[in-house]
């Protein structure tokens, strides 16, 4: 398996009584685009954040190319977590300005620093954003500040990208950029994974469509084989 | 004049040495009890409870641990500035872990999952959250400080109010109190004041910073 598996995997937060994920098994493969769609809180986050290594499941099993993540010592699921970036809904920056914030990715993983600073402003320039690169975060709009933290995932080179709900705060200008950059980046091999409630982005870039419905994956398949949930939301 | 000015200079060394000591020791438990929910479930509540614990049962645990036939007898540290400093490092232990941990735990479910998520080792997203967590962990060191300064019953009962050696503000405020003497209570009951004002503007400011 190239990527992510879950397999039977249930999931409660501490504390709750009630399952939030019930049994899903799902593959994320390098190389395609998985939209994951339903309502709020069906549980679209939680399975990112499962495959992100982020939260560990209650019961089943979480796995990056064949290795549980939850099994191995800490330095192979330090190895194995940077070959996935989750993106979180709510843009989420450190302390500086854009530039800072991508180079932070590649730095954190080891890159010189100029090395580092020259991706990130490749990466603001590629996606029409180069006015942002001197922006502090302060001053960032909440869309600036999306466009700034998927940025800074894709300057980690993963081969995994997970983004929760990536369009959320943005104009019709940049969800054109963005879903330009993420056929871009499945072209070149990346494997997505998309929470998302915009069925425009889901049918423009998804190779599969999983639909979450209390817990549960309701069906999955090509955009087309399952229009009949879009049809419904 | 001069006796005020040694007093004052002597409680903020005194009181400093013990919130820095704490605060290296605090704040560490503070992150690791971030880190371990399960260590913190009980203890947390524990630590808040003891936030207000009265400085006299700190002093009389203290008296009785460093007095000449407590456990801690042979060390001599009964009446010195030394034991005011451990007295104090105790009594404000569970203020600034408390404080710092809330801040801590806020920041950590912010900062930690990002720079967790960005493939940071536990030790880069410590540092990382610890930075960004910097205003609000330094306004709990003000706190710890701030009661520090101001407790009495520690600095009295294992100080023992030495003139020239430990006599602190609230000791000689006390002392003075207790023969009459009003003028010197109230210079050192101004300077008190003013200090304690000043750590709370510091605070605002580091709340604002925070914000």
């Amino acid at each position: 398996m190239n990527g992510i598996e879950l397999r039977e995997v249930w999931f409660r937060y501490p504390g709750s009584r009630e399952w939030t994920l019930r049994g899903v098994s799902l593959e994320i493969r390098r190389g395609e685009v998985l939209a994951l769609v339903g309502p709020n809180g069906s549980g679209k986050t939680t399975i990112l954040k499962l495959a992100g290594g982020l939260y560990r499941p209650s019961r089943g099993k979480v796995k990056f190319w064949r290795s549980n993540i939850w099994e191995v010592n800490g330095s192979r699921r330090l190895e194995l977590r940077r070959m996935v970036v989750y993106v979180h809904e709510r843009p989420i920056l450190l302390r500086g300005t854009a530039l800072d914030n991508i180079a932070f990715a590649p730095l954190l993983r080891g890159m010189p620093r100029e090395e580092a600073v020259r991706r990130a402003e490749e990466l603001l320039s590629d996606t029409e954003s180069a006015y942002l690169s001197r922006k502090d975060r302060r001053e960032m709009s909440a869309g600036e500040a999306q466009v700034v933290s998927i940025l800074r995932a894709v300057a980690a080179s993963p081969r995994i990208l997970l983004l929760d709900e990536p369009t959320a705060h943005l104009d019709r200008e940049k969800r054109g950029v963005m879903t330009g950059l993420i056929g871009k980046l499945r072209s070149e091999g990346m494997g997505i994974a998309i929470a998302t409630h915009d069925h425009l982005l889901a049918l423009r870039t998804a190779d599969r469509v999983a639909v979450v419905e209390n817990g549960v994956i309701g069906s999955i398949g090509r955009p087309s084989e399952v229009l009949d949930f879009f049809k419904i939301y | 004049m001069g006796e005020v000015l040694e007093i004052v200079l002597r409680s903020l060394v005194v009181s400093g040495t013990a919130t820095l000591l704490a605060s290296i020791w605090s704040i560490a438990l503070a992150y690791l009890l971030v880190r371990s929910p399960r260590a913190s479930r009980p203890l947390i509540p524990l630590l808040e409870g003891m936030v207000g614990i009265p400085t006299v049962l700190i002093g009389l645990l203290l008296y009785l641990l460093l007095s000449r036939q407590g456990p801690l007898g042979m060390l001599r540290l009964l009446y010195s500035p030394q034991a005011i400093v451990i007295g104090q490092a105790i009594l404000i232990t569970p203020l600034i872990t408390s404080v710092a941990y809330r801040v801590l735990s806020h920041s950590w479910n912010i900062y930690g999952e990002l720079t967790l998520s960005l493939g940071a080792a536990e030790g880069q997203a410590a540092k990382i959250v610890i930075s960004e967590s910097l205003p609000g962990v330094a306004a709990a060191v003000v706190m710890g400080f701030s009661r520090a300064l101001g407790e009495l019953g520690v600095a009295l009962m294992v100080g023992g109010n030495i003139k020239g050696y430990t006599r602190v503000m609230t000791t000689a405020i006390a002392l003075e109190v207790s023969k009459g003497e009003f003028e010197l209570a109230m210079s050192l009951g101004i300077i008190l004041l003013l200090m304690l004002a000043m750590i709370s503007l510091t605070l605002r400011f580091l709340g604002r910073l925070r914000e």
